[in-house]
């Protein structure tokens, strides 16, 4: 019995582009914000600094004008804490602060265009940038930016990896191995975009991260951006073509949210056609087609009964797939 | 979705239809009618449906939320233990620290993470000798750290209570500040778990009405009632009884975080309780992979293997509520138990109780059903009691679909017959052997009852101590099903043998069903 005839609006959607587009950077205590609420910042900017190695110390303040959780602390030149000049203040207990401070610091950039939106010390900075986003299921690394390149059909390994990759967020298909993203990070590659990333080479990669961030000579922002999930699996359609049109373009790549950031404005994106489905798990796994009509609750194998739809492929071919295994991009 | 309407003067379950989220809910209600009118045209007539536009058919809405972080803070790790015993089952995902093993800059920096959606500090009452120099420094901390985040909601537990001054004025603060009785586990940690609750369930949330649903069935059907929850961001355990039996109705929820059929960061513990259930790989490399795909699409690939991968999923989520709700085992056995919850939505009817009894394992003989329209906590969201019991009167019987009775019996000795069950039913009976570990499935249909009567060769845990029994068992699904196995259930170190042994326990309940 077919019901409901073609409403694909029972398959599930997801957005394709989103804006506007709100990008949190973490702060920790004793970073020290570099903006406020209501500025704008250009690509590159410095919005904090962040301490590599921050430390509690006990220090006594005015109480004139009154010291609040959160502000800043101008300590006396020349006294025992001046190295936490500039610290954040903590919390008073005794009748003394505890000031959040440190020597070294590492800049903090904005790797897009935008508004700052929120600064919260200790807490975060929230910007909105000035473009579009691709959404991402996870993002691994910072946020950083380069010129985008390399085909969604591509396959990389470490020994593919030359220097004329220096500076670009690469574009790699269905899967790579940590090995390839060290090395990529290591060649001054600035990000990596990936359908899939199985959860062994994500804990070797972030493994492999945690040691370059101890190091006292960091290397330059990487991110890895994972678009899908953790099993091999093409690039759906639709945000292949998305990434074609970007090819050569700067974009950014951000972690909260996972996302590519692009601020093309006359980049015309174009919509997928209505009918259009990707099947992402099951027999047709990958596979995308046209969405015919829903047919109803169907048995499939293991017992389990599944609302399905019938799904006609480039080919020619039909099948029923469970409305589960499908998706579509609007 | 389900469907509803007045039939015959009664309220009546038309149709339901389990969709993944994504789908357009305006698209899924326009199904439902449409079959309804199909199937049949003089009930959609009757119920206006031809008439009345979908979108202006009344609706009763809930929805389960992704659990908020809670971060939990005490002086010491002997205070922390039960506090954050007491938040992980009031349907919170906890960070704990204490003074003990976390500096001032770590805790504050716990604190201010952005991902932090409150805060719970607590001491014991009195605060003991090991808390008690930390906890002037560490109210001072927490004070701080609350007035730079003013919107999120802070519980003083026991005698962190004192420390309520150090807040200062609070008439601006977005978040309350509460002042809470000290956490205990048993019934006297009740309080500091209703409030904890309270602050982790909007108003609309799925969880919350579960409770209020299983009141209301305890109420209707006068029978002592769990209800056993198992979603894609938690899981929940709401057992209720009625006035009749104790002197007054009662219900105590638990909303388990940790007990997500698909937890956001699946770490090694999450693998490790999956890989004891998991019929096919124990490779946690990917059944880590699997258990992030199920994250990001619950209902993709659930066919097949990925039917097998969601009973592991399922079991495993079990496991954990039962670690988070261990005075469970001192409640009276329920009369009553009702799965329901996404983890079941894809699952075969008959492997339903097979889960539940394989991992919430006691002795006694227990009715299950199926929540299988997952309409129960819609209906628990009714706000008036009155009604509510009313619709769910009506509908008990269309929302419960049976699933049979489990017979447990516990302390069996091994190695041999232990005894014989005699059936006595409407359409006959049978006589069947009784052996020690084995699971008998005896075939009773939905509807029908019978009385087991069950010899034993030794004593056994069948409600009371004894050999003989006579049991009133009521048909399902999944018909009797009398568990030999141990309890609790005992299952091989090696995982080949413990995946064969799981697989031949499920050939048995689905017997006679297609694969």
């Amino acid at each position: 019995m077919t019901v409901a005839g073609s409403d694909v609006r029972l398959v599930p959607a997801r957005p394709l582009v989103a804006s506007p587009v709100d990008v949190v950077f973490r702060l920790t205590p004793g970073d020290r914000p570099l903006v406020a609420a209501g500025d704008s910042v250009v690509v590159g900017a410095p919005i904090a600094e962040r301490l590599r190695d921050p430390v509690l110390e006990e220090a006594h303040v005015p109480a004139d004008p009154e010291p609040q959780p959160g502000g800043r602390w101008s300590a006396p030149a020349g006294g025992r804490a001046a190295g936490l000049d500039g610290g954040e203040l903590m919390f008073t207990w005794r009748n003394r602060w505890r000031v959040a401070g440190g020597t070294l610091t590492d800049p903090l950039e904005t790797p897009f265009a935008g508004i700052v939106r929120d600064v919260r010390p200790g807490t975060s900075i929230t910007v909105r940038a000035a473009g579009r986003g691709l959404h991402g299921i996870v993002a691994l690394g910072g946020p950083t930016r380069g010129r985008l390149q390399g085909s969604p059909d591509s396959e990389l390994r470490a020994g593919g990896l030359d220097v004329n990759a220096a500076g670009a967020i690469l574009v790699v298909g269905s899967r790579v191995d940590a090995e390839t993203l060290t090395r990529a990070r290591a060649m001054g590659v600035r990000g990596v975009v990936v359908t899939g990333l199985s959860s062994k080479e994500r804990r070797d990669y972030l493994a492999s991260e945690a040691r370059q961030r101890s190091a006292l000579h960091r290397l330059p922002p990487f991110a890895v951006l994972v678009l899908d999930g953790a099993v091999r699996r093409p690039v759906a359609g639709a945000v292949q073509a998305l990434l074609g049109a970007l090819s050569g373009h700067e974009i950014a790549l951000v972690t909260d949210p996972p996302m590519l950031i692009f601020d093309l404005p006359n980049l015309s994106v174009p919509a997928p056609p209505p009918d259009l489905v990707r099947v992402r798990g099951g027999t047709w796994s990958g596979r995308e087609g046209r969405f015919v009509e829903a047919v109803g609750s169907r048995r499939f194998p293991g017992g389990a009964h599944l609302e399905a739809g019938l799904v006609q492929f480039p080919d020619g071919t039909t099948a029923a797939v469970p409305l589960g295994d499908l998706e579509r991009y609007v | 979705m389900a469907l509803i309407g007045r039939v015959g003067g009664r309220w009546r379950l038309v149709g339901s239809v389990v969709l993944p989220v994504g789908a357009d809910p305006a698209a899924v209600a326009a199904l439902l009618v449409e079959r309804a009118i199909t199937v049949d045209p003089a009930l959609g007539a009757s119920l206006g449906l031809d008439r009345v536009p979908v979108g202006d058919l009344p609706r009763v809405e809930v929805a389960s939320h992704p659990a908020r972080r809670l971060v939990v803070v005490a002086g010491s790790e002997r205070a922390l233990a039960p506090l954050v015993a007491a938040a992980s089952r009031s349907g919170w995902r906890t960070t704990a620290a204490s003074a003990e093993t976390a500096d001032p800059l770590e805790m504050s920096t716990l604190l201010l993470d952005p991902t932090v959606d409150g805060i719970l500090v607590g001491a014991g009452s009195p605060p003991a000798a090991d808390e008690r120099r930390a906890l002037g420094e560490l109210g001072a901390l927490v004070a701080a750290c609350a007035h730079r985040r003013s919107e999120l909601p802070v519980v003083l537990a026991g005698g962190m209570g004192a420390e309520l001054h150090a807040f200062g004025d609070m008439t601006d603060r977005l978040g309350r500040v509460l002042v809470a009785p000290a956490a205990h586990s048993g019934s006297t940690g009740h309080d500091l778990r209703e409030v904890l609750t309270d602050l982790a369930l909007p108003a609309d949330d799925s969880r919350r009405a579960l409770g209020a649903a299983a009141l209301a069935l305890a109420d209707l059907l006068d029978r002592r009632i769990d209800i056993v929850e198992v979603g894609f961001d938690g899981g929940t355990r709401a057992a209720a009884w009625s006035a009749s039996g104790s002197g007054t109705a009662g219900l105590d929820l638990a909303v388990v975080p940790a007990a997500g059929m698909a937890p956001p960061d699946p770490d090694d513990h999450v693998v490790d309780r999956l890989a004891t259930w998991s019929t096919g790989t124990t490779d946690r490399h990917r059944l880590r992979d699997r258990m992030r795909e199920l994250r990001i699409a619950p209902l993709a690939d659930a066919t097949g293997e990925g039917i097998a991968l969601r009973m592991a999923a399922a079991r495993a989520a079990l496991s954990s509520l039962s670690t988070w709700t261990p005075e469970w085992s001192e409640l009276p056995p329920a009369d009553l138990v009702v799965a329901t919850g996404g983890a079941w939505a894809v699952m075969p009817a008959r492997s339903v109780a097979l889960a539940l009894v394989d991992v919430l394992r006691r002795a006694g003989a227990v009715q299950f059903a199926l929540d299988h329209a997952r309409i129960l906590a819609p209906l628990g969201s009714i706000p008036d009691p009155g009604e509510r019991r009313g619709i769910l009167a009506d509908l008990a019987d269309d929302l419960l679909a049976p699933l049979g009775t489990v017979v447990t019996p516990g302390g069996l000795r091994h190695g041999h017959t232990v005894g014989a069950l005699r059936l006595h039913g409407a359409n006959g009976g049978g006589e069947h052997e009784l052996r020690q570990g084995n699971l008998e499935l005896v075939d009773l249909p939905p509807g029908e009852t019978a009385v087991a009567e069950f010899e034993f060769h030794d004593m056994v845990r069948l409600g009371g101590r004894g050999r003989h029994f006579a049991i009133d068992v009521t048909g399902g699904l999944g018909g009797l099903l009398v568990d030999l196995r141990d309890v609790p259930l005992r299952l091989p170190d090696r995982a080949d043998l413990r995946g064969e042994m799981l697989e031949a326990w499920q050939s048995t309940v689905l017997a006679g069903v297609e694969s």
